[in-house]
């Protein structure tokens, strides 16, 4: 298959399934606690609806809170193209590994910028925790790509799915796994880091960034946020070797159920749940040398 | 200390009128016989409100009450200030307690409580003109007033890395309006204050002048999910003043209805705190369900959601027959079972435990200096609560126990509302089938005087002063438990980090409604 078509298809089904991610995770949410729950598919029009809401701007702002959520898409756009998520075995261009941790950290940076350019407290508060969040793992991200790349022999996730690398592949790799699904989880702005649905301006971190955004801008950090979470779990999926609708509905009822289930952390015991991540991560790294 | 080593320290003219106890001094004195009481032999300062008699005496009457929780009594020191200059020596130099009450003596009646050490305003905010004191009698309730610009300073710390956050009063939830500001090194909170009384509604003056019966509607809507127990509190006063005693049936009926606004309630905040406050949803969900139960109870029962339009003065409107008592027994046994189910699958969340505990100390000393009351007191270890103190209506005559804990943190809090619970559960059972079939209510002709009426709402202590004069009521002052409350914040607020917040909030859930009046 040409490369242009590749990422062509690619492109079309995970934009076209983000929102059906979100949606399914808040109805399996719903039902898991006994509501009845939004219809799954209702995020594509709340996304409509807020698209074409008025964009109501602070007027102490600057040329970068404008500039941040096409930063953001274009980055959730960038990750969507080019990794190996619906094509696993071939078909997209190269990405390394390390140019993704530096891409997520890009979509960080912006994000906490566009927090605390309109100079509110609540995007001031959500900057904070979001750079110390991202700076406890960000260690823990590049051990365990570092981990899959040695046990591939390459860090393009291209050649780790096309060697038909999965968790079983290596012992290794099974502690990365689970150190990388916490990674997707505070990168997600999920629990026990942060409440997608949180109402409490207090506790928010994701959504006190993006608290002064509205209308179309509103719509494309929301759309960046879904399609990060459905390539995310695309990436998890391709690893236990799940074909992609396995992986869109186990994985949004995995992630629903845990977040049923669990308490939101105290946000000063996020280090505790960094430091695991982290040791998983280190120890999985380790154990490639040893085995 | 018994009431009779007590009312050797009272003046002279002290005049006992059933559980209450009258005395007046000169102002240079009343502050020195507080303080004597309150700090000197404990007895909790419950409220300071004052009174308009410049027709009639000249003056304005400031009044303390104290209770002597042992005997279930109550003192009440008054004292008169000039109506040129009025002011007198400030209780909270010495007494935190009063410290929002001499504001508001201030600010609605021009009272100056001399060297208190926050002489900031209260209930007005910046748009109120200097020299407005609305309970003032020569003040129309309806006076349209000038915007003004007189400043609100609110609390700064200085420092490097120190910020603000200011909070409300519009809030991302559906709540009523209040404004937070918190000054906070990094996420740890080192002063947090609040700004109130968005939403005065000058029920207090819209009271002056009204018969307890028209008063009654304003009365109930004072705080929306304390509708029977603030109703009880004024009926109960205006039932002391006319020497009234009502039936048995009536006193059961009383007491069913504040137990099922307590259950309500409780239901309530064992979801809403569990739920919203800590992020485990399936608590929310399910506690909010189990509550609409008790709330579609009440449209059967009563044709409202609130527990409203059942206890009037004299008694309650009507009997519930048998099938009625069936059905709220069925109907709230089943809902409290189901609720407990819950509880004690959520209290086996680790992660749930550990957000409550140690979160939000209130400690013992505090919450008495603070003249805390109600539940979040009894949390930290202050063992009182009207209905054993001060008993009223049925409780006499239902067996129960007061509920307490010493930690003071959310988890204390939150384990006495579940053990509350099962208490209301029983004790309502108990009320539905006492003196069934006798008549509920008596007629009550209004006599002239003043009186105090104190029941224990689910959120505290409610007390409430009436005056009456030619059957219409001349002064009622309702204080709502949150009134006492609000103030904690400041307490147990800092040191807890700000996405903990939320979390104390709910744990208290403190009324902006009945506190703004």
């Amino acid at each position: 298959m040409s490369l242009t078509i590749a990422v062509f298809i690619q492109g079309i089904v995970v934009l076209a399934l983000a929102p059906l991610v979100t949606g399914l995770v808040r109805w399996f949410k719903a039902r898991l606690q006994g509501r009845h729950g939004a219809a799954p598919w209702l995020v594509y029009f709340t996304l409509l609806t807020t698209l074409k809401k008025e964009n109501v701007i602070s007027e102490s702002r600057s040329w970068v809170f404008r500039c941040v959520p096409f930063v953001v898409l274009g980055i959730a756009l960038f990750l969507s193209l080019t990794l190996p998520i619906v094509f696993p075995s071939g078909g997209i261009p190269q990405v390394d590994l390390f140019v993704l941790a530096g891409v997520l950290a890009l979509s960080s940076v912006f994000l906490v910028l566009g927090g605390l350019d309109a100079a509110t407290a609540f995007g001031g508060m959500g900057a904070s925790r979001e750079m110390t969040i991202a700076a406890l793992i960000e260690p823990t991200t590049l051990i365990t790509f570092a981990t899959f790349a040695s046990v591939a022999g390459s860090s393009s996730l291209q050649d780790i799915f096309g060697n038909g690398i999965t968790v079983i592949s290596h012992p290794a790799l099974l502690l990365s796994f689970v150190a990388l699904v916490l990674i997707v989880l505070a990168e997600n702005a999920r629990y026990p880091v942060d409440n997608p649905a949180t109402h409490l301006e207090l506790t928010m971190v994701h959504e006190a960034m993006v608290l002064e955004y509205s209308g179309p801008y509103l719509a494309m950090l929301e759309y960046a946020s879904s399609i990060k979470l459905t390539v995310f779990l695309l990436i998890l999926g391709n690893l236990v070797g799940a074909g992609l609708l396995t992986t869109v509905v186990i994985g949004s009822f995995a992630l629903a159920l845990f977040e049923s289930t669990i308490a939101k952390m105290r946000f000063f015991r996020m280090q505790e749940y960094m430091s695991i991540a982290f040791f998983l991560a280190l120890a999985g790294l380790i154990l490639i040398f040893i085995i | 200390m018994t009431y009779q080593q007590i009312s050797q320290l009272l003046p002279s003219n002290a005049n006992a009128r059933g559980d209450e106890t009258h005395c007046q001094v000169e102002p240079s004195e009343f502050s020195a016989l507080v303080e004597k009481l309150h700090l000197g032999l404990g007895l909790p300062l419950s409220l300071v409100y004052g009174t308009d008699n410049r027709k009639e005496l000249g003056t304005f009457g400031v009044h303390a009450v104290l209770s002597i929780d042992e005997e279930a009594k109550w003192i009440v020191i008054s004292t008169s200030v000039s109506s040129e200059s009025p002011a007198y020596p400030s209780l909270t130099t010495t007494m935190m307690a009063s410290h929002w009450y001499e504001r508001y003596l201030q600010d609605m009646f021009g009272i100056v409580a001399e060297g208190h050490p926050d002489p900031r305003r209260l209930v007005h905010h910046e748009n109120i003109p200097e020299g407005t004191h609305p309970l003032r009698k020569d003040f129309a309730w309806n006076t349209k007033l000038d915007h003004a610009q007189v400043p609100y300073p609110m609390h700064h710390v200085q420092g490097e890395g120190i910020y603000e956050i200011p909070v409300g009063p519009i809030h991302a939830g559906i709540i009523e309006p209040g404004h937070f500001r918190f000054n906070v090194a990094g996420e740890r909170i080192i002063t947090l204050e609040g700004k109130l009384f968005f939403t005065h509604k000058g029920v207090e003056k819209l009271l002056e002048g009204k018969t307890p019966t028209e008063a009654l509607p304003f009365i109930e809507r004072l705080s929306g999910d304390m509708a029977a127990s603030h109703t009880l509190a004024f009926c109960q006063a205006i039932e002391k003043i006319s020497g009234v005693s009502v039936p048995s049936r009536a006193n059961a009926i009383r007491v069913a209805l504040c137990e099922l606004e307590r259950i309500t309630m409780h239901i309530h905040d064992l979801a809403n705190i569990a739920g919203m406050g800590t992020g485990y949803t399936l608590m929310a969900a399910n506690g909010f369900r189990i509550k609409e139960r008790l709330i579609r109870l009440s449209q059967d029962i009563l044709g409202n959601r609130f527990w409203r339009g059942a206890i009037v003065p004299g008694g309650v409107t009507r009997d519930w027959s048998k099938e009625e008592s069936d059905l709220i027994d069925r109907v709230v046994t089943e809902a409290v079972k189901e609720m407990q189910e819950l509880i004690k699958m959520a209290m086996q969340s680790d992660g749930l435990r550990e957000r409550l505990e140690t979160s939000g100390v209130l400690k013992h000393d505090a919450a008495i200096a603070y003249g805390a009351v109600g539940l979040p007191a009894r949390a930290s270890g202050v063992m009182r609560d009207v209905r054993s103190h001060h008993p009223y209506a049925g409780y006499p005559e239902v067996s129960w126990k007061i509920v307490s804990a010493v930690s003071g943190d959310v988890y204390a809090r939150y384990r006495c509302r579940i053990d509350e619970l099962d208490i209301s559960l029983r004790i309502l059972q108990e009320a539905l089938h006492l003196h069934q079939d006798t008549p509920v209510a008596v007629d009550v002709q209004l006599q002239d005087g003043s009186a105090l009426g104190a029941v224990e709402s689910w959120r505290g202590e409610i007390l409430t002063a009436v005056h009456l004069k030619e059957g219409k009521v001349e002064r009622c002052m309702p204080r709502d438990p949150s009134f006492c409350n609000w103030a904690l914040f400041a307490e147990l607020g800092p040191g807890n980090i700000v996405p903990d917040f939320p979390l104390c909030n709910k744990s208290l859930n403190l009324s902006y409604s009945g506190t703004d009046m």
